[in-house]
């Protein structure tokens, strides 16, 4: 077959991180490539340079023999490259056939679209995908798989030679995803190249006939899917030992602080766990498993649906997360920027704000008290910083973060939630904050860690449950550990 | 010498509205030999008293995050029902107990229909205000309600320890006080501008953001209605018109006391001295011949002006961030 997409040398260097490293792979016209790596491989970084979004520093893309150092999004269009997003980029009021033209002249003037053409073109186009839907439906009124068809058709009629599909069945039900593949069966039988990417690896033994593996930004292999196992698979994505790099601890672990009994609600479903005094326990799983909603609940955020979640052996009545706080749960959430730090106050506003309350009388704040806290927490975390005046939007990531963390401590909680608590911060914060929530068990708090770092998790934690489409796909102990394992039941591939 | 000069522009920064208050009353004194009689500044306190009782509940609100255009009309009707209530007979303290609970009624309302429609508090006042404006025309028919007894003009008019030091002018200043320290001396004054700041984060650091909401907005309806019930004692009389477009002198006043539109940012203080700003101006413009429709040009270009100039900084200050951030990363 011959070779209508090639990748050569491509090397991307964000500041600080190198994304790609010479970075080459070639995709065969008509086959349906996979696009397979841990979060952080370069994945979407190498789907961005095909699609012009972004430019690489050295290397090029060769569309159909042509060679391109430079793409941009319009230049890539007009070669052939068609993206659908995870994120659909759709007008929701207007019509089908009005989104598959969108931003395109039709007709003999730009500004008067020739509607009759546009619509018998969508509908051919649409019968050719192979689905029935009237192309003056407008747009909201459609399912998610119906408005991923409408993506694929907008890509098609710009006469696209490959496709790039980024975590396709991660927007649509499961009930759905046949269909998608049916779909995408057509467009082979046209011709047209599909890039496959999906974190569900059962899905490209289906759909897929070659996978290309990528990890840490460098290019690892290519392989027939028919020649590969699943767990080849695991093993070519994460391909490394577990470096050296997290301090060990000396902790006693108690009885059970946080038992969670059948609880649903907020995309979870019938959840039981238990996290015990001492114990870091890692909660594992894909984007969008429901780790995050879990730990909304549990700080009292989100009401669950049913269930119960108990407090040191008491039943947690939470309206908001203020009553979680009161119990001594205390969340570090995913979002710094969004839900962690108060960017515009200084970092001691921050480090005290969650314990004034304790540290009021009469609702006066108690400023000795609270300049104490400040003083201690800023110590304890080791904050970069000349005053503890400083705004903390000029803080650097890991410091930020330490101050949400700081946050979190002053108030006295006892039980973490800790959501992806080294996410964009560089090697060294990461690991004072691991040293951090050793000594912090060390003195016999708990720790909930949501992580999508899998070293991380295996590092730190003393179990780890892995949550698979909101329920618990298993739980496997420190003994067991064991990152094939974890990925299997992350993935939902049910083995024994 | 070079660090105490950085140290005056610093407090000159921070004290913006209070060194242009300064800057203005300097250049009336020279126009007006009268201007800086002690008569002559008790009475500008006096007129702008009830203008400044509004500001310290809406900067409240502003600094929560909030905006509130209802206030206007607001007063309004509380001024109406409150002179109605007397001359139909309600003893005058009932009345007035009765106006303010029905100002921080009103209020909540609004947080209400804030909280149940999920919109921003400013598309609620507008839809608010326009109610509270028929209503108010509706209840008088359009008339005038006059005759308020000495009891009750007391309250505006009734001086103390000098003879242009008004009852109103005293509460105004003790409740500045108040607000000042509730605003740096409790946690309560805090968690306004946590929720300013960054709501998302306020909820998840365990504040009670919608309990909260419906206190800023009691308090800033506390003080509506006490600023209704001032005006219309002082005036001694009541009609729907009356306190129309007081929404924009208190947001302008509160904005050039430094408030940012965005929340999170701003002292009482200087919103005392944002207002006296406003309220200088417009009789400065009234002695120089300019009627009340100029003034709503120059009115309305301060405050354009002073959100450009919001807007200007937080710009700069973005700008700042960026490159640093950029330093950080290259080094």
């Amino acid at each position: 077959m011959a070779k209508i997409l090639e990748v050569k040398n491509v090397t991307k260097i964000y500041p600080g991180v190198v994304a790609l490293d010479d970075v080459s792979f070639d995709v065969e016209a008509g086959e349906v490539l996979a696009l397979i790596g841990e979060n952080g491989a370069g994945k979407s970084t190498v789907i961005k340079t095909i699609s012009g979004a972004i430019q690489a520093e050295s290397g090029s893309i060769v569309i159909e023999g042509k060679e391109y150092t430079k793409l941009t999004p319009a230049i890539a269009k007009e070669a052939g490259i068609g993206v659908v997003y995870q994120e659909f980029n759709l007008v929701p009021s207007l019509s089908i056939a009005e989104n598959i033209f969108l931003g395109d002249k039709v007709g003999k003037t730009r500004g008067c679209p020739d509607f009759k053409e546009m619509k018998r073109r969508s509908q051919d186009i649409m019968e050719e995908l192979g689905v029935k839907i009237d192309v003056n439906t407008q747009v909201q009124m459609l399912s998610t798989a119906q408005m991923q068809i409408v993506e694929i058709a907008k890509a098609m009629i710009k006469n696209c030679k490959v496709l790039i599909m980024d975590e396709p069945s991660a927007s649509i039900p499961m009930a759905e995803v046949q269909n998608m593949f049916r779909i995408i069966r057509k467009l082979k039988a046209r011709g047209v190249s599909v890039i496959y990417i999906s974190h569900r690896l059962e899905e490209l033994f289906e759909i897929c006939d070659r996978v290309t593996i990528f990890r840490d930004g460098k290019y690892v292999t290519t392989q027939n899917v028919a020649d590969i196992t699943k767990k080849d698979l695991i093993r070519y994505m994460i391909g490394r030992e577990l470096t050296e790099k997290f301090p060990s601890r000396n902790a006693q672990i108690g009885e059970p602080v946080l038992e969670v009994q059948d609880l649903s609600g907020n995309g979870d479903f019938h959840i039981n766990m238990a996290l015990h005094k001492g114990e870091i326990l890692g909660l594992a799983g894909l984007v969008g498993a429901g780790r995050t909603e879990l730990a909304k609940m549990l700080c009292g955020d989100v009401k669950p649906d049913s269930g119960k979640i108990l407090v040191r052996g008491k039943q947690m009545t939470a309206h908001s997360a203020a009553d979680g706080v009161d119990l001594g749960i205390g969340l570090v959430p995913e979002d710094r920027k969004q839900e962690g730090a108060f960017l515009e106050y200084s970092i001691e506003w921050n480090i005290a704000i969650m314990a004034l309350r304790q540290n009021s009388k009469w609702s006066f704040m108690d400023f000795k008290k609270i300049d104490e806290l400040v003083e201690t927490y800023n110590e304890t975390l080791d904050i970069k910083t000349p005053t503890v005046k400083q705004l903390v939007r000029n803080l650097s990531g890991g410091n930020q973060q330490k101050v949400v963390v700081a946050k979190v401590l002053a108030a006295q909680n006892d039980i973490l939630i800790f959501d992806e608590p080294t996410r964009g911060i560089d090697v060294g914060a990461k690991q004072e904050i691991y040293k951090l929530m050793n000594s912090l068990v060390e003195d016999g708090k708990s720790i909930l860690m949501i992580s999508s770092e899998m070293e991380e998790l295996l590092g730190m934690s003393d179990r780890i449950i892995v949550l698979h489409e909101g329920t618990v796909g298993g739980e496997v102990s420190k003994n067991n550990f064991c990152q094939e394992k974890i990925l299997e039941l992350a993935s939902g591939i049910v083995e024994e | 010498m070079n660090k105490s000069l950085a140290k005056i522009i610093d407090f000159c920064r921070r004290n913006l509205a209070w060194v242009l208050l300064v800057i203005i009353c300097i250049v009336f004194s020279f126009t007006n030999p009268n201007f800086l009689t002690v008569k002559n500044l008790l009475n500008i306190l006096n007129q702008n008293s009830y203008v400044i009782i509004c500001a310290y509940g809406i900067a409240l609100i502003m600094m929560s995050g909030g905006l509130d255009m209802s206030v206007g009309y607001q007063m309004s009707i509380c001024g109406v029902v409150c002179a109605m209530m007397i001359t139909s007979g309600v003893p005058v303290i009932a009345a007035v107990i009765v106006t303010i609970l029905l100002s921080i009624a009103f209020s909540m309302l609004a947080t209400l229909l804030e909280q149940v429609l999920k919109l921003p508090r400013i598309f609620c006042t507008i839809g608010l205000s326009t109610v509270y404006q028929g209503l108010a025309y509706v209840i008088t028919g359009s008339k005038t309600i006059s005759g308020l007894p000495a009891a009750f003009k007391v309250i505006g008019q009734g001086t103390i320890f000098h003879p242009s030091l008004t009852y109103a002018t005293v509460f105004m200043v003790i409740a500045g006080l108040i607000m000042s320290f509730l605003m740096n001396r409790t946690y309560f004054g805090r968690y306004v501008f946590a929720l300013g700041g960054n709501e998302a984060a306020s909820r998840l650091a365990g504040i009670n953001v919608k309990r909260m909401k419906y206190l800023v907005g009691g308090v800033a309806g506390l003080f509506c209605g006490i600023g209704a019930i001032v005006l219309c004692s002082r005036v001694g009389a009541a009609a729907a018109g009356t306190a129309a477009g007081t929404e924009i002198t208190v947001l302008t006043g509160v904005l050039v006391g430094g408030v940012s539109v965005r929340g999170g940012d701003g002292k009482i203080a200087n919103c005392v001295a944002g207002v006296l700003i406003m309220g200088l101006l417009a009789n400065g413009m009234q002695l120089a011949g300019l009627n009340t429709y100029y003034q709503f040009v120059v009115k309305g270009a301060i405050m354009l002006g002073v959100m450009w100039f919001d807007a200007f900084q937080m710009g700069r200050r973005a700008i700042a961030a960026n490159k640093r951030k950029e330093e950080a990363i290259a080094a």
